[in-house]
């Protein structure tokens, strides 16, 4: 009875034939499901293979072009130098459009090993061109004296709020607190970090260089010029001054009379602003071609005249708070 | 209701989310929400308005809110609270100087009533920056501490590398659905 009852099947009526072929077929698909999931692994595996053997054959190749520097001659040097800034850039392109096929310890150490590129880049620098840099130090190192003098001018009104701040020295990169000075950077002291400019008075600011992204704040009668930042630059509380930089986005709050020379790869936005002017960027310093590598913006797209004011969201009336400099009025030529 | 049918119901309504994104300007809350989706963050505008991205992660449909943090914006706000199950707070952890304004603007959030039953992440976004404040720090400087009225957590990521985007959003979900699983 029992063997009767295997071979006619709990269901009933299904042979043995069929349950062997049913069986066959649920092993045959999940044999099939297997090698599916099986292949969709080893494509995410793939994928990540071919982001580490990339990623580290490029690095070997910027490590072989940095140790080729030593004993080059200097134009050998530059040249070389150019290329690893270049390569790096790229590279860390590559990460960031990668992330993705990467786990978060992946991630922070192909971060690290890109920052340790950058720092050898900037030793290499250092080491071979010592001249050039030495140059830019003598100039900074006078700008630097500045906020020594100004300690003893009373707080800002609104430090109140300012204070909380309270950066680490070394973090904080920038100037603050300045009356009447000419201030610069160098491309080595700002590359890929935050920079910010507070309460400066009358002063002729100069950035060599690519920085993450620029904070302005509390700014009257300045002129600044910046090479190009590769994130972000926010304005805030600024007057009577003239500013000039090439940046992905330009965020503009509170801002009265002041004119902007601007390469914009994305949008400018205002508010709460009035008689702020726009012309195309038009400062340049050697070494900017570099730096706008460095700084991943596209050269070719600049939407300087592209402005949204926030407080006019009325469609198709031009807001009356952001004009245009006519081509005539617009500067052509900077001081150093 | 049985095990089977709260996770037949999963299934069906609670496996969509509402995610709604808000902060200062110039946070990054766009960034991250590009960058989440694999999608070109170089050229992101200034949000006039808002971005809804409705995406899959983990099974789960995530319907997420960007909504602009200009100031002139930020009274259009509760327009987006309804039915929200978490809340996503991005910070520049960069901008030590608009760290009163953030923190007074994430304090009136907290009292809105319709964002009661709500999980918030906060991101300190920005960790890229050396000068970036640590998460610690953040949560410091927000007083986050203080909030007895939300089930909250603070995860320092950068939206430029993709840093810790995807621990974050991981834990908001798992706070959401643990959340449902026993409102039952
Ligand atoms: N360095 C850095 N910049 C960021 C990060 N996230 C966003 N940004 C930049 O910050 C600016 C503002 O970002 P966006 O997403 O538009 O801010 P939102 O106003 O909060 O939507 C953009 O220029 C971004 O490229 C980050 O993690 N690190
Ligand atoms: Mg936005």
């Amino acid at each position: 009875i029992r063997i009767n009852d295997f071979l006619r099947g709990e269901s009933g009526g299904s042979t043995v034939q069929e349950r062997l072929q049913r069986r066959n077929q649920a092993r045959l698909e999940d044999a099939e499901r297997r090698k599916e999931a099986k292949q969709s692994r080893s494509v995410a595996e793939e994928r990540t293979e071919y982001f580490f053997s990339t990623f580290n054959s490029e690095r070997a190749s910027i490590e072989e072009v940095l140790s080729g520097c030593s004993g080059a001659d200097r134009a050998a040097v530059t040249q070389k130098l150019e290329e690893a800034t270049v390569k790096t850039a790229e590279l860390q392109k590559f990460l960031n459009d990668n992330m993705f096929v990467l786990n978060q310890y992946q991630l922070k150490t192909s971060q690290a090993a890109l920052q340790k590129l950058q720092a050898s880049i900037a030793e290499t620098r250092e080491e071979a061109l010592p001249k050039k840099k030495f140059a830019f130090r003598a100039r900074t190192k006078a700008a630097d004296k500045a906020p020594v003098q100004v300690t003893a001018t009373p707080p800002p009104a609104d430090s109140g709020s300012d204070r909380a701040d309270g950066p680490p020295a070394s973090e904080q990169c920038g100037f603050s607190n300045v009356n009447n000075e000419l201030l610069t950077k160098t491309a080595e002291e700002i590359q890929n970090r935050d920079v910010l400019l507070t309460h400066l008075t009358n002063c002729k600011v100069r950035l060599f260089g690519s920085p993450s992204t620029l904070h302005l704040k509390h700014i009257d009668g300045c002129e600044i010029l910046c090479g190009p930042v590769a994130t972000s630059v926010f304005v805030d509380r600024c007057r009577n001054s003239v500013l000039a930089f090439p940046c992905q986005q330009l965020r503009t709050h509170n801002t009265t009379d002041t004119r902007v020379y601007l390469h914009v790869t994305s949008r400018a936005i205002i508010e709460d602003c009035s008689g702020v002017s726009f012309a195309p960027f038009s400062w340049s310093y050697s070494g900017i071609e570099e730096d706008f590598t460095v700084s991943g913006l596209d050269r070719d797209r600049n939407n300087w005249s592209q402005v949204d004011d926030f407080n006019w969201l009325a469609a198709g009336l031009p807001s009356p708070n952001w004009t245009v400099i006519p081509e005539e009025d617009r500067k052509n030529t900077w001081d150093p | 209701m049985g095990l089977l049918t709260i996770l037949k119901k999963m299934k069906q309504k609670e496996r969509e989310m509402r995610l709604l994104m808000l902060g200062l300007d110039n946070a990054g809350k766009t960034t991250i929400l590009k960058k989440f989706n694999g999608e070109d963050v170089s050229t992101i505008s200034p949000t006039l308005g808002f971005n809804i991205k409705t995406l899959e992660h983990r099974g789960f449909k995530l319907n997420i809110w960007d909504v602009g943090g200009q100031k002139s914006l930020r009274s259009y706000w509760r327009n987006y609270f309804e039915s929200t199950d978490g809340l996503v707070w991005v910070v520049d952890s960069a901008d030590r100087l608009r760290l009163d304004d953030c923190r007074r603007e994430l304090g009136a959030l907290l009292l809105e009533e319709r964002l009661a039953g709500a999980t918030l992440l906060v991101f300190a976004n920005k960790q890229d920056l050396p000068g970036a404040l640590s998460k610690e720090a953040i949560r410091e400087a927000l007083a986050l501490d203080d909030i007895k009225s939300h089930h909250w957590c603070v995860i320092g990521c950068s939206a430029v590398t993709g840093e810790n985007l995807l621990a974050g959003v991981d834990w908001l979900l798992d706070d959401i659905a643990a959340r449902i699983f026993t409102a039952d």
